[in-house]
């Protein structure tokens, strides 16, 4: 004890000697000996965990590097174009039930333009008859998505023979939601929405685990399933319509649109009071469909539809 | 005896396992002659099973998902429902376990080491399923952890689950170590995560407004109950096997595990019934749309046959062999309990099933109108099976291999009224550290062999070989 310096002694002070100990309550540092080793132990062990941590983040940051779409800063999956300036648009996406007479060519060009599966339950857009018959029961039914059009008689069980009181078609899609379930419970973050307001799938992110599909009040997604047609060539992750999002980046309208040839579907720039969606909104007032989800769908109907309770 | 110490050779807790290639068959062979034909033929069963489910796991592998039975009308199946309850039933686990292992009292806690090891085995087996229902599981780890999404409830349930996992992990390196303080700590949070983890759970459902089945603050609520129920259930079989077979332990498993889970299945009954009565009741009178259709499917439509048979043969039957005089026979609580955890597991597919039935549109002609149909495959079948044969053979080496006598509990948060161990009766002779009772577990020898232990005659059997010269 005598050849030590006790703890926090300095050299002006007089040494502690075994006679005279400086500080009755200086420990011996024999004595502290044990602490000093749990001190120096956890201090170890602090720079191990230190050093684990370090490790770990480095290790996934390595391993991260073979799933590089993970460290991009932006989401720039889809198929923006590097010309287009999102900023100030409001697409709008009007459907007139009263016009559309259920051919089937936007289903037919949807399928084509987006390599969607050939199946008919796997779609990005369909066309729905609704059929009241005088009993005031509604049947609806879609053979093949409506791709082929659809037989005199609805094919809905039990609405077969019974005398109709009105039917129209309905064409269906994604509604482009501005609250959307479907970008809201993404576990990570595979479907997002563009700064002009349309929601995309990452398919380089997604998991396929099917939570947007069953998020979904509108039934407008599925997963792409293997061994066939596959947008962007990537079987097992969600997809659903995009407004043909490479299209409209460039001008021009989405296919099925395009197709239509009653011009049963209308898309524009609501933004610009000029264009042809504006007027089409003015004229007809068209409504979103089952408003009562919550979602804020951006997909507005026209016509009989929009008398549906 | 001098123990064998092989030259190349690892020791796992009190076991002296070979590397080489030929000891290690030697040991291995050794040790599955030791065994008593009756679990040889049990462990030849569950390793069939899990190899067939193996294949099917193999053909589901991606891009093989096509073999599941579901639509893009119906993109929950069996894999889902799997998945909800082997997790809900590690929750449930460490619930009713932590009477005894957080407050300290005094008739739960036989279960402590059993239900840390179960729920590891459970919550592992919930993640596998997981794995396979994924399409594309690598993304989701790397997803999940670079790019968080906290306004998904499905990504909370993984950071609740994933967590769950490390602590339970934790919880058991702590028990069979051992390190008392670090283990009162991890019962404490395993608890504690086993109530948040369902929770979310519950609200991966309960937050979608699509579904109206599904959706609403009661879901979540119903997901703690199922879990509660269901890991009361699996310990209440367990421990009636302990009893059965003699077990480490099991002079305590009739007087005093069994009998606290009849309590605990008791409560657990009662809350799911009250829950599900609700459910129903509200369905039926609703006006919300998909909702009173989900339940009359449920009740009178094509799924009232799973559902009347869940509330016969999952709750009716089992609260009244736990209610009646033959409660007092092991047997009627076993019973009562493999009642409860197959009603859990009916209770969960018909959730599933009927928060999808009532059809949201046309979609594409896919729809059987008025309701959409699901058939899981004899995959989906397969794997499920195979999950359950690998978590008991999982547990049927861990009650072979481990000390699964009652162990030291720390009393965490004793309720006053809790008497302490020293003031406990003198007829609780259960007292976890218990020096005057011989554990029947296996062996405590350090330095044993695989194959020293194969000299055992029974699983139950102590090693006695030691380690002296």
């Amino acid at each position: 004890m005598s050849e030590q310096q006790a703890p926090g002694g300095t050299a002006a002070e007089p040494r502690p000697t075994a006679d005279a100990p400086a500080d009755a309550n200086l420990v011996p540092l024999a004595e502290l000996a044990p602490a000093i080793t749990a001190v120096s132990v956890s201090r170890r062990a602090f720079l191990g965990f230190g050093l684990a941590v370090a490790g770990g983040v480095a290790g996934a940051a390595a391993l991260a590097s073979f799933f590089p779409v993970f460290a991009e800063e932006t989401q720039a999956a889809s198929p923006i174009v590097p010309t287009y300036d999102p900023t100030g648009k409001q697409w709008a996406f009007v459907v007139d039930t009263s016009s559309c007479i259920g051919c089937g060519l936007c289903v037919a060009a949807c399928k084509e333009e987006n390599n969607i599966p050939e199946e008919p339950e796997y779609t990005r857009t369909w066309v729905e008859r609704h059929t009241i018959t005088t009993d005031g029961a509604m049947y609806v039914d879609s053979p093949d998505g409506g791709i082929n059009g659809f037989p005199p008689e609805s094919t809905a069980p039990g609405a077969a023979g019974k005398p109709v009181q009105d039917a129209y078609f309905m064409p269906r899609l994604c509604m482009q939601c501005t609250n959307s379930p479907c970008t809201a419970v993404c576990p990570v973050g595979a479907t997002y929405k563009t700064e002009d307001g349309v929601i995309l799938v990452d398919a380089r992110r997604c998991i396929g685990c099917g939570y947007c599909v069953v998020a979904c009040p509108y039934g407008a997604r599925y997963l792409v399933p293997a061994g066939g047609r596959a947008p962007n060539d990537t079987p097992g992750v969600a997809d659903k319509c995009t407004w043909c999002y490479h299209r409209i980046t460039k001008g021009q309208q989405p296919a099925c649109v395009e197709v239509c040839p009653v011009g049963a579907r209308k898309f524009g720039d609501a933004a610009d009071p000029n264009s042809e969606i504006s007027k089409v909104i003015a004229e007809q007032q068209p409504q979103p469909y089952r408003p009562e989800y919550g979602t804020g769908p951006r997909v507005l109907y026209a016509g009989p539809v929009t008398q549906e309770s | 005896m001098q123990a064998t110490v092989h030259p190349l050779s690892v020791r796992i807790l009190q076991y002296e396992v070979p590397l080489a290639p030929k000891p290690l068959a030697r040991a291995v062979v050794a040790e599955i002659r030791s065994m008593p034909l009756a679990l040889q033929a049990w462990l030849g069963f569950l390793l069939a099973v899990i190899a067939v489910a193996t294949i099917a796991a193999l053909v589901s592998i991606p891009p093989g998902w096509e073999v599941f039975g579901t639509s893009p009308s119906f993109e929950w199946g069996l894999m889902i429902v799997g998945y909800v309850v082997f997790a809900i039933m590690t929750s449930g686990l460490c619930l009713s376990s932590s009477l005894g292992t957080v407050f300290g009292i005094e008739r739960f806690r036989p279960f402590e080491k059993r239900h840390c090891v179960l729920a590891i085995l459970s919550l592992t087996m919930a993640f596998l399923i997981i794995a396979l229902d994924l399409h594309y599981p690598i993304r989701m780890v790397f997803g999940a952890v670079l790019v968080p999404s906290p306004s998904s409830p499905m990504w909370w349930m993984g950071v609740f689950y994933g967590t769950y996992l490390v602590i339970l992990l934790v919880e058991v390196w702590s028990m069979f170590t051992p390190h008392p303080k670090i283990h009162m700590y991890s019962c404490a949070a395993a608890a504690t995560v086993a109530i948040f983890a369902p929770m979310t759970l519950g609200a991966v459902f309960g937050v979608l407004g699509a579904k109206a089945y599904f959706n609403g603050i009661w879901t979540p609520i119903t997901m703690v109950a199922s879990a509660f129920l269901a890991g009361t259930a699996l310990l209440g079989i367990v421990f009636y096997a302990v009893h059965r077979f003699k077990l480490a332990d099991w002079q305590h498993a009739a007087s005093i595990a069994l009998p606290s889970v009849r309590v605990l299945l008791l409560a657990g009954f009662a809350v799911v019934a009250a829950l599900l009565v609700r459910q129903v009741a509200v369905g039926l009178g609703s006006d919300i749309r998909g909702l009173r259709e989900a339940t009359t499917a449920l009740v009178a439509g094509p799924l009232a046959p799973m559902f009347w048979l869940r509330v016969m043969g999952g709750l009716f039957i089992p609260v009244m062999l736990l209610l009646l005089p033959v409660h007092r026979r092991t047997e009627a609580i076993a019973a009562a309990s493999f009642l409860a955890l197959a009603g859990v597991a009916l209770d969960r597919f018909v959730f599933v099933m009927a928060g999808q039935i009532a059809p949201i549109s046309a979609g594409a002609g896919t729809v059987s109108y008025p309701f959409a149909s699901y058939a899981p495959s004899m995959v989906e079948i397969t794997i499920m099976g195979g999950a359950a044969a690998i978590m008991a053979l999982g547990y049927t080496l861990a009650e072979r291999y481990l000390d699964m006598g009652e162990s030291d509990t720390h009393m965490f948060l004793p309720f006053p009224w809790i008497k302490k161990h020293d003031e406990t009766d003198e007829g609780r002779t259960h007292h976890l550290a218990e020096p005057s009772e011989p554990k029947p577990a296996a062996a405590v020898v350090v330095g044993a062999t695989l194959g020293e232990a194969a000299a055992r005659t029974a699983p139950a059997a102590v090693v006695t070989q030691g380690v002296e010269s």
